[in-house]
């Protein structure tokens, strides 16, 4: 019956299916973890074979900064990647790429995905201290003892715009007592074309990703499983970026043990030790206009353990979990003078930095009648960091600790009332983040956005947040109306601001910001969801959002998505699907030339696409044909990086079986 | 297909898969750029000497005078000089007085250096410098002149030295004259090794003082008399010279004042390793600029950064 709601939400709304992905998620979790039967799809309304970014970005709370066609940055709640806590399973992984080439999205393929679990806010602290929530990547996780032993899928397709071609790969062996799977992807796609049928040089990519999962059943309710990805891009052009990437590796290995409990207050333990790496060699070579060479390479290095416990006594539930790590990072910078036989200039812009963690979060929740229910949570983490050749630091910080222990608490509280038809909702929520590596230590990071090296502080004190959210809905059988909001006072909000001191290192730069704390910055963020269902099989979708983030003295902060919007129909009969939708943004009037920023004008895009199911010697099948840009629009968000243009006509087909 | 239900039926997954982690390791930990070995790194270009070593030695009668430099080599630039008399016949070192030092170019001209040397009880050796403003070379001899009192009775030597290139740049020197006149030699002390940090930087400041009465005897030391100058501010401004780093500067910099041990201290940020040139104004007591001009503070890139009119290279 679930399955049967889901298909005929699938096709409703992108954002629908996206905030009950969310709201299902807690429930879904449990039943993954307990039943290990679920199974999400990866796949937008509009497209079924799509990429992590791609299928991240149909959530209404998530948001890009494009440096290209690869690896796009994803921002939670109009936030970087530094306030939310971006994971795998759980286990923290962190970009080996100082200019965030590398969001730990470009690490995984959709065909190792079964869900993508976003949270907004405090409720996302159960992974770790945050301040824009979580996002936690869920691996495939094929159930033991299935009717169907082996079980598999293969995708192909192929992108006309960008000639990329794809193929995807997965195959599950599902016995009593042992499970294995194993995925294996290759996407390789050329240059881009914009709107004007101009080639957007060094847009293209290739990316290898091949993952392996055991599990054996060590007893009827316990089990041991070890999981492993490994990923690999070469060859990817970073547009709106002086340089490209000349390959990334990452190895992502996990064990975990889980033991279920049938009676008692405790109903399942998993805990798991992960460890991975990432190197990320930047390569300057593809582009000769470049004044001078340089060699930036990174490594960031992993070592962690996540261990969770799920409590059910009757009205009560509760999620306890422990998270710990260590992580490495490293990044250096080479600087080839014009006479090459002359020495090189070396330094590092991560001078070898350590971050431990080590966090207890906790999340309740009370079911207080059928139609009302508490959530009450909170965690209290520990993190130090500590700079191996703090001399580098000391340069702009004379005498800055070499090692710093900061405290991150949190809180947040919730109220759920369902009344009939309608549904309503109240949180708040309190946390601190301790800065990032590059916030902390970063030494002459350029931002090629606003054209400043920029320069961490070891002294920067906690990013403080105290939030506050709202929803409220209706639905009946056809009609379906939800309205969000959410707002956030952070205090020490920390950003760049310019230094009169120091000059630029790298030649483009103009200037050298330095991290530093804001007294404070708010941000709201608002949307609204309708979705309608005209006809037994026609369904339409609409979609607003609108957010503002501003700075103690009311400027604007940067990247902050203008008024948007998406308006989506969906046909559907027998085997044949078709949808299409329009979407864009107004003009983005509260910008910041601060930040780099210019006024983006409105654009609007209009995507078409069709599918058809069919049964090949029982394997089933589906083929999509569709085009995103119909129009071919030239236009480039406010997001897009140095003003990049984004995608012209796309038109791409896709090929899946099921076995 | 086949394969993979053979392969999963037929072999123990739990090994297959311990061997391809263990293969997936080894590919990660074969890095295609290996980190940087950072104190390798920054000891590349630099000679770092430590140890005081006999450079030269002169013998008079039953006494003999070693001199003792870093590596045992005079370099041109600054040289801290350790002198200990010893006693031919026993070999026993021998309590000397009045000790003088005088290097000599050419018969014609010195360089600072510390014409009566103190001693130093704790390290029971002479201690002084010579800072030699040229190497050996065939137009270019140097003499040592040496004089010392043992047992009630002077003694006087003088042994041609060889002074050599000094490789390690961040103990570069310059001369010049003033706008007062007069001639004056600046020469760097420390750091030997700096790094990608606040490094204290210790120059010498030198002057030389005019004969006022005619030469006697030569080598008359009243000829060839150098100061340290005092009260003087040595204003710095570092930049990398190099035309793609647009006349990059670093931040908290200090310039070098006098302290109690007459030499000049002051701070220099260095970024990044690669070269730096030291861009100096000097100063006398009453802020009269006797040498260096401002240089331009404008981010420049594929531009030589333009030095000032007093500068000292450095390389790291």
């Amino acid at each position: 019956m679930k399955y049967i709601i889901m298909l005929l939400f699938l096709g409703m709304s992108v954002t629908a299916q996206n905030s009950h992905a969310h709201h299902d998620s807690i429930k879904n979790l449990e039943e993954v973890q307990v039943k290990n039967a679920t199974k999400k799809k990866i796949e937008t309304e509009m497209k079924m074979a799509v990429s992590v970014d791609e299928y991240l970005s149909s959530a209404d709370n998530i948001s890009f900064i494009k440096r290209g066609a690869y690896a796009w940055e994803p921002l939670l709640n109009n936030m970087s990647t530094e306030r939310s806590t971006v994971t795998i399973d759980g286990m923290h992984i962190f970009g080996a790429c100082t200019d965030k080439m590398d969001p730990i999205t470009s690490y995984v393929e959709s065909n190792n995905l079964s869900a993508i679990d976003i949270k907004s806010g405090q409720e996302g602290s159960l992974h770790g201290s945050t301040i824009a929530g979580s996002i936690d990547l869920k691996r495939k996780s094929t159930p033991f003892g299935l009717a169907k032993k082996w079980n598999g899928a293969y995708q192909s397709g192929f992108e006309f715009n960008n000639k990329q071609f794809f193929n995807l790969g997965n195959v599950a062996y599902s016995g009593e007592k042992f499970v294995a799977e194993g995925s294996i992807s290759y996407r390789k796609a050329d240059d881009y074309y914009d709107g004007n049928d101009n080639e957007v040089k060094h847009s293209q990519y290739k990316k290898f990703n091949t993952s392996l999962g055991f599990a054996y059943k060590t007893s009827d309710l316990s089990a041991v499983r070890v999981d492993a990805i490994f990923d690999m891009a070469k060859d990817v052009g970073y547009p709106a970026l002086p340089m490209d990437l000349s390959l990334s590796r990452a190895l992502i290995t996990s064990a975990s043990y889980k033991q279920l409990f049938e009676d008692g207050l405790v109903k399942v333990i998993d805990s798991k030790i992960y460890f991975n790496a990432i190197e990320h060699y930047m390569d300057d070579t593809t582009r000769p206009e470049n004044l001078v060479h340089m060699d930036m390479p990174g490594w960031s290095t992993t070592y962690g353990l996540v261990s969770k416990a799920n409590l059910k006594k009757n009205s009560y539930s509760s999620e306890i979990q422990l998270n710990a790590y260590d992580n490495l990072s490293i990044a250096e910078m080479r600087m080839y003078p014009q006479d090459r036989s002359k020495r090189t200039m070396f330094a590092y812009s991560w001078p070898w930095v350590t971050t431990r963690y080590a966090g207890l979060s906790m999340n309740n929740s009370w079911e207080l009648s059928e139609k009302s229910q508490v959530n009450l949570g909170g965690s209290l983490g520990v993190n130090y960091n500590y700079s191996k050749y703090v001399e580098f630091n000391w340069i702009f910080h004379p005498g800055a600790p070499q090692e710093k222990t900061r405290f991150l608490p949190s809180l947040h509280a919730g109220y759920n009332l369902n009344i009939d038809q309608f549904n309503f909702s109240v949180g708040t929520g309190y946390g601190h983040r301790a800065p990032s590596v590059s916030e902390g230590y970063g030494y002459y990071i350029y931002n090629s956005f606003d054209r400043y090296d920029y320069i961490g502080n070891p002294d920067l004190k906690n990013e403080i947040s105290y939030e506050g959210n709202a929803s409220a809905g209706f639905k009946n059988e056809r009609l379906s109306i939800q309205g969000k909001l959410n707002y956030f006072y952070i205090e020490n909000y920390i950003i760049g601001r310019i230094l009169s001191m120091g000059s630029p290192m790298n030649y483009q730069s103009v200037g050298v910001k330095g991290y530093t704390s804001l007294d404070y910055a708010t941000l709201l963020n608002m949307s609204m969801n309708v979705s309608y269902d005209i006809l037994e099989h026609l369904h339409w979708n609409g979609t607003l959002t609108y957010a503002r983030g501003m700075d103690n003295n009311g400027g604007n902060l940067p990247f902050i998505r203008p008024l948007s919007y998406l308006t989506s129909l969906h046909f559907m009969h027998k085997n044949f699907g078709i949808q299409t939708s329009v979407n864009g943004d107004f003009e983005q009037i509260n910008y910041s030339p601060e930040y780099g920023e210019d006024l983006t004008g409105a654009y609007v895009i209009w995507n078409l696409s069709a599918n058809y199911s069919f049964k090949i010697n029982q394997m089933k099948t589906v083929v999509q044909v569709g085009a995103e840009n119909l129009l071919n629009e030239y236009y480039s968000t406010y997001a897009d990086w140095g003003n990049i243009p984004r995608m012209g006509r796309n038109i791409f087909t896709s090929l899946k079986f099921n076995f | 297909m086949l394969h993979f239900k053979t392969f999963f039926k037929h072999s123990l997954p739990m090994k297959s898969f311990k061997i391809l982690v263990i293969a997936l390791l080894g590919v990660i930990t074969s890095c295609t750029i290996d980190k940087t070995d950072y104190e390798a790194e920054i000891g590349s270009q630099v000679p770092e000497y430590y140890e005081f070593k006999e450079a030269v030695s002169l013998t008079s009668g039953n006494y003999k005078i070693s001199i003792e430099a870093l590596n045992g080599t005079f370099y041109k630039g600054y040289n801290e000089l350790h002198l200990k008399v010893s006693n031919t016949q026993t070999n026993q070192s021998v309590s000397a007085s009045e000790v003088t030092v005088l290097p000599i170019l050419n018969t014609s001209s010195s360089c600072p250096h510390e014409y009566n040397v103190s001693y130093d009880a704790t390290n029971k050796y002479f201690a002084g410098y010579a800072v030699f403003t040229s190497e050996t070379a065939v137009s270019n001899s140097w003499k040592l002149y040496i004089s010392f009192k043992a047992d009630n009775q002077k003694y006087e030597i003088n042994k041609d030295i060889s002074v050599e290139k000094q490789s390690n740049k961040n103990l570069n020197m310059t001369t010049f004259t003033g706008k007062d006149n007069e001639q004056y030699v600046i020469a760097l002390i420390s750091p030997q090794k700096p790094k990608v940090a606040e490094n204290p930087l210790v120059a010498g400041i030198y002057k030389y003082n005019k004969p006022t009465i005619p030469a006697g005897t030569f080598p008359d030391p009243s000829q060839f008399s150098y100061s340290e100058v005092s009260g003087y501010t040595l204003k710095l401004d570092p930049r990398m010279p190099e035309p793609s780093m647009g006349n990059h500067s670093s931040p908290n910099n200090q310039d070098l004042t006098q302290q109690n041990d007459g030499l000049y201290h002051g701070v220099v940020n260095y970024t990044m390793t690669g070269n730096w040139t030291l861009n100096l104004i000097l100063m006398n007591q009453n802020g009269l600029i006797l040498k260096g001009t401002v240089v331009p503070t404008d981010f420049t890139p594929g531009v030589e950064g333009v030095k000032s009119e007093l500068y000292i290279d450095t390389l790291f």
